[in-house]
């Protein structure tokens, strides 16, 4: 690895002054020239077949100027996740922009566009639908049972896939366990939370080509899907790249309902046409699917893994979607991955029910496996006598062991031994008391939750995108453009990307700018996911960087009679290795590629040299060389009244396997920002359903409750243990999603030490404390 | 139906048709383009639309804009003076408190009504003074640094 001048230093991130002066270029702001605004009628039931829809009264509203119905709009299956094909075989392609059937409440069955939302809205009321209700079923193991609500044609019990997945033999294992721990364990349904909602305005031409802005994770996604949906060919859609998004987590991974309506509209109208959502309408478009895990584990008297069966059943609700998905990640690195197991089986099945659609977040399965894996290791550890962290770090894969899921790899940068003991030592494990045993109403307690292996981005994974490009190209100020599809979400993209940019042509960072992009002009990304954007975009920019540099070194070289190789370029100057003296500024080589081939001199004109000219550029698109594997440990203490049920986050400690940290300032903001989301979900975050019209009950904030500055904990530590990933652009791999997949089971191990009482269900209210202490 | 009323934002004057049930924050985004206050939830319960009514933070959402007539209005757009960032501003850039930034210019419009209360105020006062103010992305605590900062670089 070689020396770094940017990377390692929190620099201001380059889009903050614009957002603290009131963020100009969210796309909720993008306003077009005779735009229309366009609302969307929502079925009030789970599951109804459409009899007849009236919308003569709606389009005689003055102001309206379309309508759209089930009718107008082509019957094309899809799957609407961005980073898959969207014919890709491992997916279900399930989904209509509108059809006959509604398969939960709140699936959109019209839209109207008109001069304003209001107008939209009004007509909304005008529309007479006749439903004839279907029977619903929203429960996963009773839409499997004999007789239940078929919800798609053709699907078997309501199960749209699944997995099963053996290694060894594991019933031979269980019979040489000995000892065998078994239990169920229960994730909830819950949203992201991204505070900029769903947003589109698209545009058409008379030529039919459509113009997209979105608030959304994917581009040339958004591109696939949207032209897929459409039935038309994919070069008549371009997406522009909006400068940032506020805020997607995953929430923002698929196409909505809002973009294929706001075009077809357009293409009505030949009018730009704008969908925002509701809050409401955000709660129901995508959540973090709930899962029911069994886990039955095999421990031999060493306390070491022998066998290992689960089965994960996941609530997909109306339309497969990301749950095709979900399901294996979930499988493999929230259970199967996780520790070395000789002997494992696991079976998922994704099942169809009458509940809302899911949607990528954090975590992607593995918050859902973890809560389930390093909640039973606690109870293992208590029964057996084993400290959780010697048992942990008896378990785990060490540093040079071949990758468990790409095994062409080795886990060359693993780190897991040195968090675990880092972060012990850090939250004072050894003062750590026995479960149960503190005194007083109010009782204290320590707990950890690992996720030990992670991804940096998909490769490995069948039917997913994985690769990415850049566009770098210098300007005759010294500076340079970067260019990419990668859409910031929030989490800093632009700012790791500009790093990785100057680090690479030895310019500062803020000699860096992030400029625009859109689906014409840039190289394919896969979307801001799966952890991915540090090292698979940042390979892709340092390589354009590099061409750059490159074709810089060698318009310079014979500025300075030098050859390329023997010249480098250090804080905006090329020069000669070795001899510092001999140099020039980046601006004046730039300069000089860009100028005419004779130049105005004192002298007079002077020619210069053909082979010198042509704007200094680097492309690159590529596949990342790897998918290497961070880790993750956490610490939380936690103080339970006992009379009340209420928990206090006193402490939390991180430690961060995340290879070479690039923003130390970003890093431990994601961090941050990531246990709210963990303790969210572990203490009080639940998208709650009326049993019978299975109508959303917590679809504002003041009913889904997320954790608020006054609940925070005061401080969260992060430890960043570095080490050097050899195929990882400077030494990094990644880091954004352990932070949220943790926090669940660390709280609930914490609760246990501090009361005793064990909670397998999230999230784990003051009720469901109170019932285990015998006081409810 | 609609009213003609005056509204002060930012020490300007402005007069403008609004119906009763226009909320402050449609007329501020759609009528004005005073496109720094955000909506995030239009119920109430985010905080993405505080601004400062009579140095008070407001839900603009929540807020008629027929309610609010002659009383001074400051939004995002009119905070920092000569064209200079207000210390709050500096401070949130200074301390990472930006990520998505969506949530940012409604909690700097809290902050600024704590700051211009109590000067050096403590964890638990700027925890309680930005509760209303939900942030997915930073869990706060940069957040609380940043004001923390603005209000040491104000002493
Ligand atoms: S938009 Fe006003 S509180 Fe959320
Ligand atoms: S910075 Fe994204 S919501 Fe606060």
């Amino acid at each position: 690895m070689t020396n770094r001048s940017v990377l390692g230093n929190s620099v201001p991130r380059p889009d903050a002054l614009d957002k603290v002066t009131g963020g100009k270029q969210f796309p909720v702001n993008v306003v077009l020239p005779g735009m229309l605004h366009a609302k969307l009628l929502r079925s009030p039931y789970p599951h109804a077949r459409i009899v007849s829809i009236d919308a003569g009264a709606a389009e005689k509203l003055p102001g309206v100027k379309a309508v759209l119905l089930p009718q107008d709009v082509p019957q094309r299956k899809y799957c609407p996740v961005y980073f898959v094909p969207t014919l890709a075989p491992s997916m279900v392609q399930d989904m209509l922009i509108m059809s006959d059937t509604v398969r939960y409440a709140g699936q959109p069955v019209a839209a109207v566009a008109a001069t304003s939302a209001g107008i939209a809205e009004q007509a909304l009321e005008l529309i007479e639908v006749e439903y004839e209700e279907l029977p619903a079923v929203f429960d996963p193991d009773a839409a499997m049972a004999d007789g239940a609500p078929v919800i798609h044609a053709g699907t078997e019990k309501n199960v749209a896939v699944n997995p099963v997945i053996s290694f060894g033999d594991v019933e031979a294992a269980f019979e040489k366990a000995e000892h065998i721990f078994e239990g169920t364990y229960q994730t909830q349904r819950v949203h992201t939370c991204y505070m900029e909602p769903r947003v589109c305005v698209v545009d058409s031409d008379v030529a039919g080509n459509l113009t997209v802005h979105s608030s959304m994770q994917h581009l040339f996604g958004l591109r696939e899907k949207l032209a897929f949906a459409l039935d038309m060919p994919e070069g008549k859609v371009k997406v522009i790249k909006p400068a940032y998004i506020g805020g997607g987590f995953g929430g923002k991974l698929d196409i909505g309902y809002i973009e294929p309506v706001a075009a077809l509209l357009s293409l009505k109208t030949g009018r730009p046409v704008r969908i925002e959502q509701t809050r409401y309408e955000d709660f129901i478009s995508t959540t973090r699917n709930p899962i029911k895990v069994y886990l039955k584990t095999g421990i031999s008297k060493e306390g070491r893994f022998v066998a290992r069966y689960a089965e994960s059943t996941l609530d997909c609700g109306a339309h497969a979607t990301h749950g095709a998905e979900v399901i294996n990640v979930h499988g493999m690195f929230g259970i199967l991955l996780t520790y070395p197991c000789p002997d494992q089986h696991w079976e998922g099945k994704t099942v169809y029910t009458n509940n809302i659609i899911g949607g990528g977040y954090r975590g992607y399965g593995s918050p859902q496996g973890a809560f389930a894996v390093e909640s039973q290791i606690d109870e293992i550890c208590e029964e057996l006598g084993f400290d959780p962290v010697e048992f942990r770090l008896n378990n785990s894969y060490q540093q040079g062991d071949p990758h468990p899921f790409n095994p062409a790899a080795k886990l060359d940068s693993y780190r897991f031994q040195d968090c675990l003991q880092q972060a012990a030592e850090r939250i004072d494990w050894s003062s750590r008391k026995p479960a149960g045993s503190d005194q007083g109403v109010r009782k204290r307690g320590i707990g950890l939750g690992c996720q030990p292996l992670w991804v940096s981005g998909c490769v490995g994974f069948p039917d997913i995108y994985e690769h990415s490009g850049a566009i770098v190209k210098l300007n005759r100020d010294g500076t340079a453009d970067l260019s990419t599809a990668t859409v910031d979400l929030g989490s800093g993209q632009i700012t790791t990307l500009c790093m990785i940019a100057a680090e690479e042509l030895g310019l500062a960072a803020d000699q860096v700018r992030m400029t625009y992009a859109d689906t014409d002009t840039v190289p394919f990304d896969a979307p801001s996911h799966a952890s991915r954007v540090t090292y698979s975009a940042g390979n892709a920019v340092k390589a354009a960087a590099g061409e750059a540099k490159q074709r810089l070194l060698e318009v310079a070289g014979g500025l300075l009679e030098a050859g390329p190789d023997d010249l480098e370029v250090r804080a905006g100057m090329v020069c000669v290795k070795g001899s510092p003296d001999v140099k020039i500024r980046v601006a004046d080589v730039v300069e000089r590629a860009e100028a005419p081939f004779v130049v105005m001199t004192e002298e007079g004109p002077q020619p210069t040299n053909l082979a010198e000219k042509g704007t200094i550029i680097g492309l690159s698109s590529m596949a990342p060389p790897a998918n290497p594997s961070p880790a993750t440990v956490e610490f939380v203490e936690v103080e339970v009244d006992t009379e009340t049920g209420q928990v206090d986050v006193l402490r939390v400690v991180f430690a961060h396997d995340l290879g070479k940290l690039i923003h130390p300032a970003g890093a431990e903001g994601q961090v941050e920002g990531g246990f709210q989301q963990g303790m969210g979900y572990a203490l009080m975050e639940n998208l709650v359903f009326d049993a019978d019209s299975g109508a959303c009950l917590s679809s504002d904030f003041l009913d889904y409750k997320m954790p608020t500055a006054v609940e925070m904990p005061v401080k969260i530590e992060s430890i960043f243990i570095e080490s050097d990933e050899p195929t990882g652009p400077f030494g990094a791999k990644s880091l954004s999603e352990p932070c949220v997949t943790v926090p669940a089971p660390a709280i609930a191990n914490a609760i246990y030490n501090a009361t005793g009482v064990r909670v397998r269900e999230l999230p784990i209210t003051p009720e469901k404390i109170l019932t285990g202490l015998g006081r409810l | 139906m609609k009213q003609l009323i005056s509204l002060e934002i930012n020490g300007e004057v402005h007069e403008l048709a609004v119906a009763p049930q226009d909320s402050l924050l449609r007329v501020l985004r759609e009528d004005l383009g005073l496109i720094g206050t955000k909506k995030g939830c239009d119920s109430g319960g985010c905080g993405s639309c505080t601004v400062n009514v009579e140095g008070k933070a407001v839900y603009s959402c929540m807020t008629y804009a027929m309610s609010v007539q002659d009383r001074p209005i400051v939004t995002i757009e009119g905070v920092g003076e000569n064209g200079k960032l207000d210390p709050l501003q500096q401070a949130f850039i200074d301390a990472g408190a930006v990520q998505c930034g969506y949530c940012t210019c409604g909690t700097i419009m809290a902050a600024r009504e704590l700051l211009a209360t109590v000067s050096s105020p403590d964890e638990e006062q700027i925890r309680h003074a930005i509760a209303g103010n939900l942030c997915r992305c930073t869990g706060y605590q940069k957040i609380v640094d940043a004001i923390k900062l603005a209000a040491a670089n104000s002493a």
